[in-house]
């Protein structure tokens, strides 16, 4: 088998990491800032606090529900979703002037803390580094498939700059960074010494991105990957003479089946009934750590309190948990707070990474324009010019 | 080995793809400030009385196997909790309800202050279709409306 030379190899790494480096680097950037997104909220925003002075126990959800409407009576609840525990519960409605608002509910004290009429930090942030806010035509967005590409743009620019870094593992036990030797030294060090470092980061980042990439390939070709909810049969639904009928089964019901069902269950994720032949959607994290917050759950018929669906990491298919698992790998919250700020460090490292790597190539360019530039002026014998990416 | 030419496009060439983000940008302000298109005309259906928004112009998309257009439907007279099951179809004629019921496709959901609707749809329009709401009360009384269809639909997916 022909070996490939070097400098193939570098010119490789360019041509992954640079074409598009300017989009990398923001896909990079966001999704740092995404990662610690939500306490970013709670730093800048005391409102969205769930301070508990007082150690009070955590109210369900379905208590925050009845909280919201009477303070609201003509509010409709859609949705109720629960973060980490410094952070208050956000109760989704619409109402007859409003059409979505997020209550920020204190789950300890009950108190409706902000009425947000808007788009959230969070939820800015998630959507600029996921799809870079292109539109969604039903199920697919070019903007998601861009940043997923950039899966196999990081991958490639990861096992190529591994071939070039000849013994790379000696960056582990012999770090070097010389900083009194120019610029261009620095960066190169920089950039290298990062790489290294980071390369279970990388390995990461690309295989959780080609996975989505493969997720959003499914989503177009209507593959979905959890089944839709079923809904109740229009028979189960019951007629009634005398007005409209009251569902007997409540939202605290249906979380009560979804508490014995699962040990450890805790709620995160709630739809109400869209209808009437719609169920309670209840859905939460349990004793998985590498499962995300929505891996556990039923869905309750609110007529006859029969589970009409369920889902656990024990009865997922394998396509299923590889979608239950990424988020957590590619977010970094299997571990609270102390793995999110682990993932934020290498996710600025990575940023950095792309930034270095380009000004790396652009100081080369530069000076190589410059010299082509004399040369051409005295043409006097032009030496050549090496450049990667060309 | 190759020899770089000083122009513009070797020199701009790797931060062209930083002009995406300038599309970001207008993405951002279309979603601030959505245009939907004209609502179709308000019409009384018993107690209620209903005016359906389509979301956009484009053509039917595929979902889940059926071909489906999206509205909003505002109902300003009537309460939707005297609803026990609705849906919206678009074709030449409607859907009985003992068919729409097997399913989940076209069925109305939301809340009193606006019902959302993925209709079910054919995969081109024409102008011979319409749109059809069929609504059943608690006492199972059905009652059917039906609204022409814009001639932007069919001329857009056409």
């Amino acid at each position: 088998m022909a070996k490939l030379s070097n400098r193939f190899w570098f010119k490789l790494h360019g041509w992954f990491s640079l074409p598009v480096w300017i989009i990398f680097c923001f896909v990079c950037l966001t999704g740092t800032i995404s990662v610690i997104s939500h306490e970013l909220t709670w730093l800048t925003n005391p409102e969205s606090r769930a301070s508990n002075p007082q150690h009070l126990a955590e109210k369900s959800m379905s208590e925050l529900v009845d909280i919201v409407q009477q303070a609201h009576p003509t509010a409709s609840i859609t949705t109720v979703m629960s973060f980490e525990s410094y952070l208050v519960n956000a109760v989704i409605f619409n109402d007859k002037d409003v059409p979505f608002a997020i209550a920020y509910v204190n789950q300890y004290t009950g108190k409706i803390q902000e009425i947000n009429l808007g788009m959230t930090f969070t939820n800015f942030m998630r959507s600029l580094h996921g799809w870079l806010l292109f539109p969604w035509h039903s199920n697919y967005s070019v903007g998601y498939y861009i940043v997923c590409c950039m899966a196999i743009v990081m991958l490639g620019a990861f096992i190529s700059g591994l071939v070039i870094y000849k013994k790379f593992w000696r960056a582990f036990t012999q770090p070097k960074l010389r900083v009194t030797q120019g610029k261009k030294t620095l960066l190169a060090d920089l950039h290298r010494l990062a790489g290294v470092w980071s390369m279970w980061f990388l390995m990461l980042m690309s295989i959780t991105g080609l996975w989505y990439l493969a997720q959003a390939i499914m989503w177009h070709n209507h593959i979905d990957l959890d089944p839709h909810a079923p809904l109740i049969e229009a028979s189960q639904v019951p007629t009634s003479l005398n007005g409209v009928p009251v569902r007997p089964y409540t939202l605290s019901n249906a979380l009560q089946v979804a508490e014995e069902k699962f040990p450890d269950f805790k709620s995160t994720y709630i739809m109400l009934p869209e209808h009437q032949r719609d169920t309670y959607k209840v859905y939460g994290q349990g004793d998985h750590i590498f499962y995300d917050q929505y891996a556990y759950g039923v869905t309750v018929n609110p007529w006859s309190g029969n589970i009409e669906s369920e889902r656990s990491p024990a009865k997922m298919t394998t396509l299923q948990t590889l979608s239950h698992i990424a988020d957590p790998l590619h977010y970094g919250t299997i571990g609270g707070l102390w793995t999110k700020v682990i993932w934020f460090i290498f996710g600025i490292f990575l940023t950095g990474m792309s930034i270095t790597g380009f000004l790396m190539w652009g100081s080369r360019t530069v000076k190589a324009a410059r010299t082509d530039l004399d040369d051409t002026s005295t043409i006097y014998n032009p030496p050549l010019v090496e450049q990667e990416g060309n | 080995m190759a020899r770089i030419q000083n122009n513009i496009w070797n020199r701009y060439k790797y931060k062209i793809n930083g002009l995406m983000l300038v599309l970001i940008c207008y993405f951002l302000y279309q979603s601030l400030f959505p245009q939907f298109p004209d609502a179709l005309p308000t019409q009384e259906l018993g107690a209620f009385e209903i005016t359906p928004i389509p979301y956009n112009l484009e053509p039917p998309y595929l979902h889940d196997g059926t071909y489906t257009k999206d509205f909003l439907l505002l109902f300003s007279k009537g309460q939707v909790n005297a609803i026990r099951q609705a849906y919206l179809t678009i074709g030449t004629e409607p859907l009985p309800l003992e068919t729409l019921e097997l399913g989940d496709a076209g069925i109305l959901h939301g809340s009193q202050h606006g019902q959302e609707v993925h209709a079910i749809a054919p995969e081109a329009f024409s102008a011979e279709h319409k749109i059809w709401l069929t609504i059943e009360n608690w006492q199972e009384q059905q009652q059917v409306i039906s609204w022409p269809l814009p001639e932007t639909f069919y001329s857009s997916s056409n």
